[in-house]
């Protein structure tokens, strides 16, 4: 994946070169190529003045910010204490098994990364799994197989 | 400002830390994360004392606490030593086979349970941050404190070499524990996963610096600076004192 160094220049220069807009930066960047370019972390040093070190300080200290590049749909299984007990652990092994990745990595095709989250707020519709912004609540073996189909043939379709 | 530490009357300075005060009075609080003109960190935990307010006591940070007149301070009581012997034990945990660590345990008589000493950790550093900010200090900050929980560590961006390293060592020089590497070998100075020449003195010929730190050096003070490495500098600042004596006094 080629990074644009425009668009970086484009979302900086939304904000003044002031330190304190630095996570603001970072989140936006984050939001944009969903995760954060080892380019990213320079230009952002040269603009606000603020030392390098500094910023990949919180790049690496925020877990909503990442420094690997991230797929193009984030599925979040919740894995707090009622999912688990409604058996979150099941989706997170179908998940491995269907992807063929771990919780924390990302398919080879770019397309779907996969987090393990400890609550999402859902309880009520445990299990909770999250795609990208998108609730799906009680979840199942079988609904998994169903979501990431229906993902994999939006792709397809060219969506 | 009167302050009582272990019963003896001291004379503070306002805006003076409880560390401060002591140092400058010889009084010993045990400390590996404070250094004399920096700002106190309040990170190893190891400077805790009791201080009294009214009936009460609590438990401070030496090094961030700032005194008041009146205060009264015990820096070796029965449940300091219970605490700091525990911040010692923890320390001696993480860093097994670190000398200083090690030593000071012994020092404190702690002794770690066996089932729970590994020593197969390889690790020196305490996390205490002074390295970072002696190159903050420097007007560098090429390391800084990274990751989070038991990945945290002090590194360059990416681990790579940092443009603004400038190899003056003073991370080194701090560190209480020796956990950074900085090795010297043939006029070449190699830390933080970097290279740098090294600069030799114009009287004795010793590698004393690197020429990205002379250079850091003079573009702060805008003029060139004469080669000369801290041993030499000192003889010739004595030989002018000597001078400038001898006008004053004649002939000693």
């Amino acid at each position: 994946m080629t990074i644009d160094t425009i668009d970086i220049n484009t979302i900086i220069h939304n904000y003044r070169p002031e330190k304190r807009f630095t996570l603001a930066i970072l989140q936006d960047i984050q939001n944009k190529f969903n995760f954060i370019p080892k380019e990213a972390i320079f230009i952002i040093s040269d603009y606000l003045k603020v030392p390098a070190s500094d910023i990949y300080s919180m790049a690496t200290f925020y877990k909503a910010l990442s420094l690997k590049p991230k797929g193009r749909h984030i599925i979040k299984v919740c894995n707090g204490t009622a999912c688990h007990i409604r058996g979150s652990n099941t989706l997170i092994n179908e998940l491995t098994d269907l992807l063929n990745i771990k919780p924390g990595e990302t398919t080879a095709d770019g397309l779907f990364s996969v987090e393990i989250v400890n609550c999402l707020g859902a309880c009520a519709l445990a299990p909770v799994m999250v795609v990208d912004d998108k609730y799906f609540g009680a979840m199942t073996k079988d609904k998994v197989i169903e979501v990431i189909n229906e993902y994999k043939e939006a792709v397809e379709n060219g969506k | 400002m009167k302050v009582i530490i272990n019963n003896i009357e001291y004379e503070g300075l306002p805006g003076e830390t409880l560390m401060e005060l002591a140092k400058r009075n010889k009084v010993n609080i045990p400390n590996l994360c404070h250094k004399e003109g920096f700002e106190g960190q309040g990170r190893c935990r190891l400077c805790m004392v009791e201080a009294r307010e009214g009936n009460k006591t609590k438990i401070v940070s030496a090094c961030v606490y700032p005194i008041h007149d009146g205060l009264e301070v015990n820096t070796d009581s029965e449940k300091i030593r219970a605490m700091r012997k525990n911040i010692i034990l923890l320390l001696l945990l993480k860093t097994p086979n670190n000398e200083y660590i090690k030593k000071l345990a012994e020092e404190y008589d702690v002794k770690a349970p066996e089932r729970y000493m590994d020593f197969s950790i390889n690790e020196n550093c305490i996390l205490c941050g002074l390295c970072v900010k002696a190159c903050e200090k420097m007007g560098t900050s090429a390391i800084s404190l990274v990751n989070r929980g038991t990945g945290k560590k002090v590194s360059t961006p990416f681990d790579d070499p940092s443009k603004d390293c400038i190899g003056c060592g003073a991370c080194a020089q701090v560190c209480p524990t020796n956990a950074i590497t900085m090795t010297e070998a043939n006029g070449v100075r190699t830390i933080w996963n970097k290279e740098f020449k090294m600069v030799q003195c114009s009287i004795c010929n010793k590698h004393y610096t690197t020429e990205e730190a002379l250079d850091f050096i003079e573009s702060r003070l805008g003029n060139e600076e004469e080669k000369v490495c801290d041993t030499c500098r000192k003889k010739i600042i004595s030989e002018k004192f000597k001078e400038s004596y001898k006008n004053i006094f004649g002939q000693p």
